[in-house]
């Protein structure tokens, strides 16, 4: 006789948003460090689209508590061991980040590229615990559906790097993605994502077995299987891999997988909710 | 830390009149609620925001020492585990442990987050939409705290509650098992009294006549945040995945501005 916390839609968006910065900032730090000129795009798009949502992703949390007010009550400790408490400064710093990363991009701060970069890499720490310490905190949870494969991290982290990806990959087709190719590699970096994520979901679903009914039959299963395995991964990857780098198709393709990755919270949240 | 205290329910003692349930209503001033229905005597089907103790009415076939249907009663309320799933995932601390060993909520601190929630092991823990904050049973923090027991074990009129400190009690439980098997009660047992138990052992623990299942209690429960380590390594293996990825994808191929496919 266990209870749910009966999160929301709050929570799911908080969820969905979250990864997505983390993995925006992600790529922009991988594509500042090691992608040379041809990528400053893709670190310029990823940088600054991190900022916005990591921002929403506080006020997210914040409304949904029971006491808004009372946030603050947050920040009066700090446990190791509990992703609730992790989380809620995680977001504050990782905001921080995106703001300096942001802000590093701009005019009088260009010859410090160099420090943008080293920050960059910290920071893409905190966006790795933004985009996974969501499928921890479901872990850590009296819930079998939540906490018996282990793996709900590991698999919200490859979720939050392949829609991550697909967001700046999407602004990069609609805005034109400058000199070099940029476009290209967010592209080829998001299908290795996206294979990570299947291949999770596929041993999460295996480690879960019978736990997972609330998914796999149900009244969730058709979303579950049709909007996040068939239209937000497999299609997608169909569409990159027969597109050849075709505009249209990969921005196509990008919206999917921010779909596949909304829905994905969504089951997961809800699922056992309702 | 004072002498541990603890509340010992001994399910085979209860007649399911609910004085412990009226009586904690009283005391804690806990609202009305819409009543359920539940099949049987049972209101409500779980603890609630404003139910802290519950009696429980179970109807179990082939569970009575005759082999028949067993009528199972049980009042049952939060067990202020010494390892307490809810206290391990409060963000804001306002879950403590008093100096008894009983498992509080802090109703100025909570900023009602919920993850004690879903962190209970045993369902305890209830959200209340008006107050914005998570609520259960405090083991009557003000009357402990101006020696007297609580409101439930005052008010049972068979004893099937007892408070005391946590020793006494257990060796007294002890022995109560002993005698109901003697009796013929074969699947009499002790659940949470063991402190190398489960949970380090519950505060407030009970003497069952059937199968922890039979009463829906779970036969092993475990701290949820337990769990974190090997998820976070994991995902620190899933992280190390798609970083080698985009590694591959960004890295600079060749020199220059050449050959700028992926
Ligand atoms: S029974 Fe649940 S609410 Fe009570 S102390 Fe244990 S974990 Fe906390
Ligand atoms: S709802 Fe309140 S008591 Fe429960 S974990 Fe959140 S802050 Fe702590």
């Amino acid at each position: 006789m266990l209870k749910t916390p009966e999160w929301g839609m709050m929570i799911v968006l908080y969820f969905f948003f979250g990864g997505i910065a983390g993995g925006a900032y992600f790529t922009a730090a991988i594509a500042d460090n090691v992608g040379g000129r041809r990528a400053a795009r893709v670190a310029l798009v990823g940088y600054l689209l991190s900022l916005p949502l990591v921002a929403l992703c506080g006020l997210l949390l914040i409304a949904d508590l029971g006491v808004p007010s009372r946030f603050l009550n947050m920040m009066r400790m700090l446990k190791f061991w509990d992703p609730m408490s992790l989380g809620a400064w995680a977001v504050g710093v990782f905001g921080l980040f995106s703001f300096v990363s942001s802000v590093m991009c701009f005019g009088p701060f260009e010859h410090l590229a160099t420090l943008r970069r080293r920050i960059g890499l910290v920071g893409m720490l905190f966006g790795f615990f933004l985009a996974s310490y969501t499928g921890v905190l479901l872990s850590a949870t009296a819930q079998p559906f939540w906490s018996e494969a282990r793996l709900m991290g590991a698999l919200f982290l490859a979720s939050g790097a392949s829609t991550g990806m697909a967001a700046v990959s999407l602004i990069l087709a609609l805005t034109g993605d400058g000199p070099g190719h940029g476009l290209a590699r967010v592209k080829h970096a998001d299908r290795y994502s996206m294979i990570i994520e299947l291949v999770m979901l596929a041993l999460f679903l295996a480690l879960l077995g019978s736990a997972a009914k609330p998914i796999v039959s149900g009244h969730f299963a058709p979303l579950f299987w049709g909007g996040l395995v068939a239209l937000g991964l497999v299609v997608p990857l169909v569409l990159d891999f027969v597109g050849h780098g075709r505009k249209a198709l990969g921005a196509v393709s990008a919206v999917l997988v921010l779909m596949g990755g909304f829905i994905l919270r969504y089951v997961m949240v809800m699922s056992i909710q309702s | 830390m004072a002498r541990t205290l603890a509340m010992f329910t001994d399910t085979s003692l209860c007649i399911g009149c609910r004085a412990c349930q009226v009586a904690c209503k009283q005391w804690n001033e806990l609202g009305m609620e819409q009543p359920e229905w539940t099949g049987t005597y049972q209101n409500h089907a779980h603890f609630t925001d404003a139910t802290f103790r519950l009696v429980r009415f179970i109807e179990a076939p082939g569970a009575s020492p005759s082999g028949d249907l067993a009528w199972l009663l049980m009042s049952d309320v939060c067990k202020h585990c010494a390892d307490a799933g809810c206290l391990d995932a409060c963000p804001t601390g306002a879950i403590y442990r008093t100096e008894f060993g009983t498992v509080n909520i802090n109703q100025d601190v909570c900023n009602g987050c919920r993850y004690c929630v879903s962190s209970c092991p045993f369902g305890v823990v209830s959200f209340n939409e008006h107050t914005g904050t998570a609520r259960k049973c405090t083991f009557c923090n003000d009357r402990i705290h101006n020696g007297l027991g609580p409101a439930c074990a005052k008010a049972c009129p068979t004893e099937s509650i007892q408070f005391g400190f946590r020793d006494e009690l257990v060796a007294k439980a002890g022995k109560r098992v002993e005698s109901l098997k003697a009796m013929g009660f074969k699947d009499a047992q002790l659940y949470g009294a063991d402190q190398k138990g489960f949970l380090g052992g519950l505060n407030a623990f009970f003497l069952l006549l059937a199968k922890p299942s039979t009463y829906n209690l779970p036969e092993n429960p475990k701290v949820p945040q337990r769990n974190v380590v090997v998820d976070s390594l994991l995902s620190i293996g899933s992280a190390v995945l798609v970083g080698l990825g985009a590694l591959l994808a960004f890295r600079d191929r060749g020199k220059g501005d050449g050959g700028g496919h992926a």
